[in-house]
């Protein structure tokens, strides 16, 4: 308890050389503990606003094959598949049934932009409109049979109003060329690069278009209440519909390491008939979005490693100084009879107060700034809006990558201090009284 | 009786004069006359594609083809951007090459050539007869030349459009104007033949075509065609490595 006492003494001697050094640790720690927070939530946020862009998070596509090789996507009777989805237990907060015009040409006064628009069933998918922001217009416009709802980038880059009735050209769903007819209801506020790129429409309009029949669609999507679980569902639903219909297996092939890419290309090759379906989650779209959240994850550890060489040698160097301004000091109380270890125990206590305080105050600014940065509205039309929860950017820390953050710069300090302390342990008392500095 | 036999010969000759052709058997004389059969066939062409607000764009392609096989290989010679670039069609399947990334990606026919407004279907022999029924036929004149205007509906529902208008000269099997329409029914574009041709072992290539864009008004491509030649070409023309090595 005295060796305590005494440490926690020697750094409120020395207050200039505490600050500086818990400051070191403190800023390490900080710098970490933002690039994880930030990373933590990356992948959340970039999640959500892709399930938000692609209307679910496990989703099911129809493929046929025609009697001349092509695929056609269609979902023409889904009962095999909302039975399985059930059966795996599937606690979809919503369904979607989408049709899409998939890279359309819009054109209007001799403009023209590229786009990918949606067919809707507004009655169903209730929670879209809650989700759009308008800029002009709104849902009223959609009782219009032809209306279609589109971003203010590709408004803009036609120079359409409200009203405005431009024209359609792209593929039906067998690949005949085909042209429709829309009127702008509604244009929503720039969501970002990827979601700039779509539109709405309603279904039975988009349907007619595609050469579907009214109760046709292509993919089915299953909104969870979270991210969590996932993976898992996504699993249990494949397994489920295997055993009752034909489904593209989802184990990676030597050509494609991801499966998605690895459906697609089986579709190319294999041939079947009647419908064979698609299973796939957001994660495995986000493959690639995950890698790069793994490689974000391993540069802020060696941020980290890296920080803290740089502190640990700080470290070393106080340390051996401390060591050599106390000298006669520790002589002095390894006469009146403190033991080595109790001289080493002072160092390592004050390297371990140190670490704490600097660990404490580092994480304490992490939160200032990452509160701060939270506040911060970069609106629904910033470029970094994929990252983005509603314009503002979150954080999330996980205890364990922080208790690990935390045990490594312990480590790391004690490490430093180690090696000075035992020096002073060693010291002869006589040898160390006799020293002038 | 004389005069019966005569005017029974007469309304008979009449009649025969009068009559509709098979008109089927007029799309198969259009599919023949670009199906070069057993021998190969390569050409060059120039392709100007016009846009409003933009200077007028160049491009050149050489196209290589074996009917028999239905097989094509569209091969960028210009601009020096694109150089390099190509499709291949073996069977049902088509590749399109990049050289700057050596990768192939899957495409169809129905793809257009970069952004002209020829699609990699316009440069294969016809199959006008194969994919389409004749619903409906009308006589008229476009410029000196007595035409029938058939309206072709499409047998099935993967050929580019699904009704096409064609104008064919009477005297030859020759199209000289194409209206293509799209599912709603609504002209896409117009193809026209300019009756200037090109022999080859036999039959007339149009030696300049144009195509009009209808849905964006003012963009039009005119295809000349060059270098018309009816050989044997390798076996390895028609092969990846081909397009591969072409740069």
């Amino acid at each position: 308890m005295e060796t305590i006492k005494l440490a926690l003494r020697n750094l409120s001697r020395q207050k200039r050389r505490t600050f500086l050094l818990g400051g070191a640790i403190a800023f390490g720690i900080m710098i970490v503990t933002v690039i994880n927070g930030f990373v933590g939530a990356f992948i959340i946020n970039i999640s959500e606003n892709f399930a938000n862009l692609a209307a679910g998070h496990i989703f099911v596509q129809g493929v046929e094959k025609s009697s001349s090789g092509k695929e056609l996507e269609v979902i023409h009777d889904d009962s095999v598949l909302l039975q399985a989805a059930k059966e795996a237990g599937i606690p979809a907060k919503y369904l979607t049934k989408r049709s899409s015009i998939d890279q359309g040409t819009l054109v209007f006064a001799g403009k023209t932009a590229t786009l990918t628009i949606d067919g809707v069933d507004f009655a169903s998918e209730t929670f879209l409109p809650d989700r759009l922001v308008f800029e002009q217009g709104g849902m009223e416009g959609m009782r219009d049979r032809q209306g279609l709802i589109i971003s203010e980038p590709i408004a803009k880059r036609l120079d359409v109003q409200i009203g405005d009735r431009v024209l359609a050209q792209f593929k039906t769903y067998t690949g005949q060329n085909n042209v429709g007819e829309f009127a702008i209801a509604g244009i929503t506020v720039d969501p970002g690069i990827l979601g700039s790129m779509a539109g709405y429409a309603n279904k039975d309009y988009v349907n007619e278009l595609l050469n579907l029949s009214p109760t046709d669609y292509q993919t089915l999507g299953f909104y969870l209440p979270s991210l969590d679980g996932m993976d898992q569902y996504g699993t249990a639903l494949y397994t489920k519909l295997k055993a009752e219909a034909q489904v593209f297996d989802r184990s990676t092939t030597s050509q494609s390491q991801n499966f998605v890419r690895a459906m697609m290309q089986q579709g190319k090759t294999e041939t079947w008939t009647g419908v064979k379906y698609r299973v796939y989650t957001l994660n495995d779209m986000l493959a690639q979005v995950k890698q790069i959240v793994d490689v974000l994850n391993k540069a802020s550890l060696v941020i980290l490693i890296v920080l803290f060489l740089i502190i640990v040698v700080g470290i070393i160097n106080t340390f051996r100084i401390i060591m050599y301004e106390r000298i006669r000091e520790i002589g002095t109380m390894r006469s009146i009879g403190m033991q080595r270890r109790d001289v080493r125990n002072l160092f390592l206590y004050e390297a371990t107060f140190l670490a704490l305080g600097g660990v404490i105050v580092g994480i304490l600014l992490a939160l200032l700034i990452m509160g701060v940065v939270s506040l911060v509205n970069f609106g629904l039309n910033s470029p970094l809006f994929i990252i983005l929860k509603n314009g503002h950017m979150t954080f999330r820390l996980t205890v364990a990558r922080t208790v690990t953050d935390v045990v490594i710069v312990g480590l790391l300090t004690l490490g430093a201090a180690f090696f000075p302390a035992r020096m002073a342990a060693r010291l002869d008392p006589a040898v160390a009284l006799r020293t002038v500095k | 009786m004389k005069r019966t036999t005569l005017f029974f010969i007469l309304i008979v000759s009449a009649a025969a004069l009068f009559a509709a052709p098979d008109f089927k058997a007029v799309l198969k004389q259009v599919d023949d006359l670009s199906d070069f059969g057993k021998q190969d066939y390569s050409a060059v062409y120039d392709i100007v594609t016009e846009k409003p607000g933009d200077k007028p764009s160049a491009m050149q392609i050489k196209i290589f083809r074996r009917d028999q096989h239905d097989q094509i290989v569209i091969l960028f010679q210009k601009p020096e951007s694109q150089k390099g670039q190509g499709y291949l069609k073996i069977d049902d399947n088509v590749w399109f090459y990049d050289p700057e990334s050596g990768n192939y990606s899957h495409s169809t026919m129905k793809e257009n050539i970069s952004n002209t407004k020829a699609k990699n279907s316009d440069f294969k022999k016809y199959t006008f007869a194969d994919d389409f029924d004749v619903v409906k036929s009308d006589e008229g004149k476009l410029g000196i030349f007595d035409v029938w205007i058939l309206t072709l509906q499409a047998k099935n529902n993967e050929v580019s459009y699904q009704k096409i208008r064609l104008t064919i000269r009477k005297d030859k099997p020759i199209p000289l104007k194409e209206e293509d329409f799209s599912v709603s029914d609504r002209l896409m574009r117009t193809t026209y033949f300019l009756p200037t041709y090109v022999e080859a072992a036999g039959r007339l290539v149009p030696a300049k075509i144009k195509m009009v864009d209808e849905i964006n008004k003012g963009e039009q491509s005119v295809l000349t065609i060059s270098d018309v030649l009816v050989a044997p070409l390798p076996d390895k023309v028609f092969t990846k490595t081909f397009l591969e090595q072409a740069q």
